[in-house]
């Protein structure tokens, strides 16, 4: 799971954010006031130029006075008849093709998806979400952009706005009516989906009966039989049978199944765990260096991508994660084990082949971080990439070799453990994020998670139906189109529009980079001292603030997205789910009272 | 502005400009004008002449670049004087998805009536309009008659003390033409102000207590229609049954007192009389030639 953004519990999101950033409420009041300063004083420049001083000055102050009563007189019945307008306008529209190309591509998609994939849930979950958003915020753009430009060309406007109807319930009204479509479209397109995904890997297997043998105990007795399956779907699994027949075919591809005693038969039944929703509870990791030294990152290996740093197999460089509020309620017992339940992704680097066919090997140890007593190392072979979901024993030995119980003796008096990995390999790196290890809690509901997942794709296409319709109060349609579109693309890439505007990407500004481009000088190539060069960057620092204002308000689309957890089989955190509501209610709020005023400032029978 | 005064401009002009500001035409020169209750007001004038410019701006749909108007005491950008006026457009621009029901409840609820009043309103206007049958027809299958009846309907649909109309009678035949003159009369005795522009002049003739002739955005003539139509030098007199040897003594009469004697002669009817006159015997004798004759000799 790749979070590059730490998610903060909802209320300090909220109010006092993390130690690099202000809490969201502070933050959007801050931009709204700056933006309707910014709006004001323009206001006022056109209205001068227009109709000088005085009047110009009278025009701003009515048109804000009136807003703020017009605000107050908003009638839910008008914006309710507005809705069900727009709502049976999108009807019009054939806005149902929309399904129809959903069920199209659902139908031809197992023609193309491999079943051979290693994990074929992350494939089709990953697939069939990223379709339906980008088919809902295609038909949420086409809506709202053409929507009211529509109107304005048929003149239909002109019977809406001579009667008691406000802007911003016009706004407001064709923002729900599209919203309420969409979201009729989602929910048929997240049911069939959601089946489409269960029923595609569904599958079973048979235990092959040449496979098995018998398996005694140490006495002699017959106590089972191992085994393996069919080959069914690209791959087979384990089975391991109790001395009855039933058992389980173990983890293979992402999934179990479950051996079932039919008659004198033993059945495997369907797969289990193909979507999941694993809840994690992330912990702050630290590293040491190869001297021993405390640090906060590790090294880098000249990834570009620095979301990982690297610890060096066979010193003494090890990862750190710090959990809190460790108990014993967190204690996974099916009987057989005991312990922490615990999620480890490592990303190896190589300098060298290391043993053919045999993975790197590290080592985890837990630790006391009050009293310093660490356990054991315990070893392991390092899946690269992949979730290795492992359980810390509950009785462990310590380095004294005394047998200890993990809960009492390694957790903290405050509740702190410690779980260190290093690379046993010399030559050779482990990489880590800080959630790429986590707490296991038990898993939550897959069918939940996807709805929760469906709710991120709501939100974005209500964030696109705001734009639209706002941009359509002022653009043609094919303009509004185009500058919603713009925002999307913008949005989708906001890091490293964000990161052009701060000047820390590689390559200047747009002039600059334009320049580069031109004469054929590569992004890191130092550019020669010189008029020109001064002059490339002066306006690059015009355009450079332009961009980051813009930033301001621009969507974070790929922050919004939450695929990747459920194709990843993680549960979305509800902090999450209620911030990306509320960033949606801040924009819903924001955009209506700027597309009331274009609307409200623009001349509808010119 | 007293309560009598419905709509007032002061100095009420209009310039449209291209996207530089640069000034493309003036639409509308100084106007001012004052249009009181209960009366039929009609702006006239040839196309372009700034009609349709001053209905616009008096509704808001316009801003105006020097000048304002105000309807009802308020300034035509005012939102809430909406709530006591109807407004019928030159085209009846209406959802053509929608049927006839469905507009007149769609615009209902633009005026927050409750769920009871809006049916019952629909309802009538329905009736009014004479459009009971096609109720549930889509506006695009409408005629233009149709289309625009179903316009004034929502025009009506709350009960305006003040109805504006663009063109009323455009596109229509000679007996829609007959009934929307019927209805702003009827709408008149109801104490309702309507104002209305168009350039057909037999039509504003017919209906307007007072005019406003534009021409080129600029006002020519304001004032009844009665008075503003009189001959003073001219009288006429209409007689049935005179022999020729009476009118022969009308003639020496006019002569002994020096008048001129302009015309003395049959009058023929209107085409519009005639043509409603064919329909109502048609519509009363079905399958027959009509017979108008002696109605329209008379």
């Amino acid at each position: 799971m790749i979070l590059e953004e730490e998610i903060l519990p909802y209320f300090q999101w909220l109010w006092s954010g993390s130690a690099s950033s202000i809490g969201a409420l502070p933050r959007f009041l801050l931009i709204a006031l700056g933006l309707s300063f910014l709006g004001l004083v323009l206001g006022f420049f056109v209205a001068a130029a227009r109709h000088g001083f005085l009047r110009g000055g009278d025009i701003v102050y009515r048109t804000i006075t009136n807003g703020v009563r017009e605000l107050l007189e908003t009638s839910p019945r008008r914006v309710w008849a507005l809705a069900r307008l727009a709502m049976q306008e999108a009807w019009r529209r054939r806005v149902i093709v929309a399904l129809v190309v959903f069920f199209i591509i659902l139908v031809f998609a197992s023609w193309f998806l491999r079943t051979d994939h290693q994990d074929p849930a992350k494939l089709y979950i990953s697939f069939v979400l990223t379709a339906t958003t980008y088919l809902v915020l295609g038909i949420a753009l086409l809506l709202s952009a053409f929507s009211l430009p529509a109107d304005f060309k048929n003149k239909t406007i002109y019977t809406i706005v001579t009667k008691p109807v406000r802007a911003g319930e016009i706004v407001m009204g064709r923002t729900l009516g599209f919203t309420l479509v969409g979201t009729i479209l989602l929910l048929i397109m997240g049911v069939c989906s959601y089946i489409f995904v269960i029923r595609s890997l569904d599958h079973t297997h048979e235990v092959e009966i040449g496979s098995l043998k018998k398996v005694q105990n140490a006495a002699g007795e017959f106590i089972g039989q191992d085994g393996r399956t069919s080959r069914n779907n690209y791959h087979r699994h384990e089975v391991e049978l109790n001395a009855e027949g039933e058992g389980i075919a173990l983890n293979n591809y992402g999934h179990t199944h479950p051996i079932v005693k039919r008659g004198d038969r033993s059945v495997v039944l369907g797969a289990e765990g193909i979507m999941r929703a694993r809840v994690p509870r992330w912990g702050k990791l630290t590293f040491i260096d190869r001297q021993g030294v405390p640090k906060q990152r590790g090294i880098s290996v000249g990834s570009e991508w620095t979301y990982r740093s690297f610890v060096d197999g066979n010193t003494q460089a090890t990862a750190i994660w710090t959990f809190d509020d460790i108990s014993s309620a967190l204690n996974y017992d099916n009987g057989e084990v005991s312990g922490l339940p615990i999620g480890l992704i490592v990303r190896v680097f190589r300098t060298h082949k290391g043993t053919i066919g045999k993975g790197i090997t590290g080592s985890i140890q837990v630790r006391n971080p009050e009293t310093g007593l660490a356990s054991e190392v315990i070893p392991f072979t390092a899946l690269d990439a992949k979730i290795d979901e492992r359980i810390i024993p509950r009785k462990l030995r310590g380095t004294d070799d005394k047998e200890y119980d993990l809960y009492k003796n390694f957790v903290s008096s405050n509740g702190e453990l410690e779980i260190r990995v290093q690379c046993l390999e010399g030559g050779q790196y482990f990489g880590f994020a800080q959630p790429d290890m986590y707490l296991r809690l038990p898993d939550a509901s897959p069918l939940l998670n996807w709805i929760k997942v469906y709710a991120s794709i709501w939100v974005q296409m209500v964030i696109v139906i705001a734009i639209g319709v706002t941009a359509s109060t002022l653009l043609s349609g094919p303009v509004a189109m185009l500058f919603t579109v713009s925002f999307i693309v913008l949005g989708f890439f906001r890091p490293f529009f964000v990161g052009v505007a701060m000047g820390t990407e590689y390559g200047g500004g747009p002039v600059e980079s334009f320049y580069r481009l031109i004469t054929q000088k590569n992004i890191i190539v130092k550019l020669d001292e010189g008029f020109t060069t001064t002059l490339i960057q002066g306006v690059d620092m015009v355009f450079k603030s332009l961009m980051l204002t813009m930033a301001q308000v621009l969507p974070d689309f790929a922050a919004l997205s939450t695929v990747a957890f459920a194709a990843l089989g993680f549960d979305v955190p509800a902090d999450k789910v209620f911030q990306d509501l509320t960033i949606c209610l801040a924009y819903v709020i924001g955009l209506s009272i700027l597309g009331y005023f274009l609307l409200r400032t623009r001349e509808v029978a010119r | 502005m007293s309560d009598e005064i419905v709509i007032q401009t002061r100095a009420l002009g209009k310039v449209y400009r291209d996207f530089w500001g640069r000034q493309k035409v003036r639409a509308l020169k100084p106007l001012d004008l004052e249009i009181r209750r209960g009366e039929v007001f009609g702006l006239l004038g040839p196309n372009g002449s700034g009609k349709t410019t001053t209905i616009k701006l008096i509704l808001g749909l316009l801003f105006p670049t020097e000048g304002e108007a105000l309807v009802f005491n308020k300034r035509a950008t005012d939102v809430s004087k909406n709530e006591r006026l109807g407004y019928l457009p030159e085209e009846s621009y209406l959802y053509r998805f929608l049927n006839a029901e469905e507009t007149l409840d769609f615009y209902a609820r633009l005026f927050d009536m409750p769920a009871e009043t809006r049916k019952k309103r629909v309802d009538e206007l329905i009736k009014m309009v004479g459009l009971d049958k096609a109720r549930k027809r889509q506006l695009q299958e409408y005629s233009k008659g149709m289309t625009r009846r179903i316009g004034l309907a929502q025009a009506l649909i709350n009960d305006p003390e003040l109805i504006l109309l663009d063109e009323p009678t455009s596109g229509l035949d000679p007996i829609g033409t007959r009934e929307m003159k019927d209805m702003i009369l009827r709408l008149k005795e109801e104490g309702k102000t309507v104002v209305m522009c168009s350039h057909l002049l037999a039509d504003v003739q017919d209906v307007c207590d007072r005019i406003a002739i534009l021409h080129q955005g600029e006002l020519k003539e304001l004032g009844r229609v009665d008075t503003l139509l009189t001959v003073a030098d001219v009288t006429q007199i209409r007689a049935r049954n005179l022999s020729a040897e009476c009118q022969n003594e009308l003639r020496d009469v006019i002569a002994r007192h020096h008048g001129e004697l302009i015309e003395m002669d049959n009058p023929s009817t209107t085409l519009e009389e005639l043509f409603l006159s064919i329909v109502r015997d048609s519509e009363a004798r079905p399958g027959r030639r009509a017979n108008v004759e002696q109605s329209t000799s008379a």
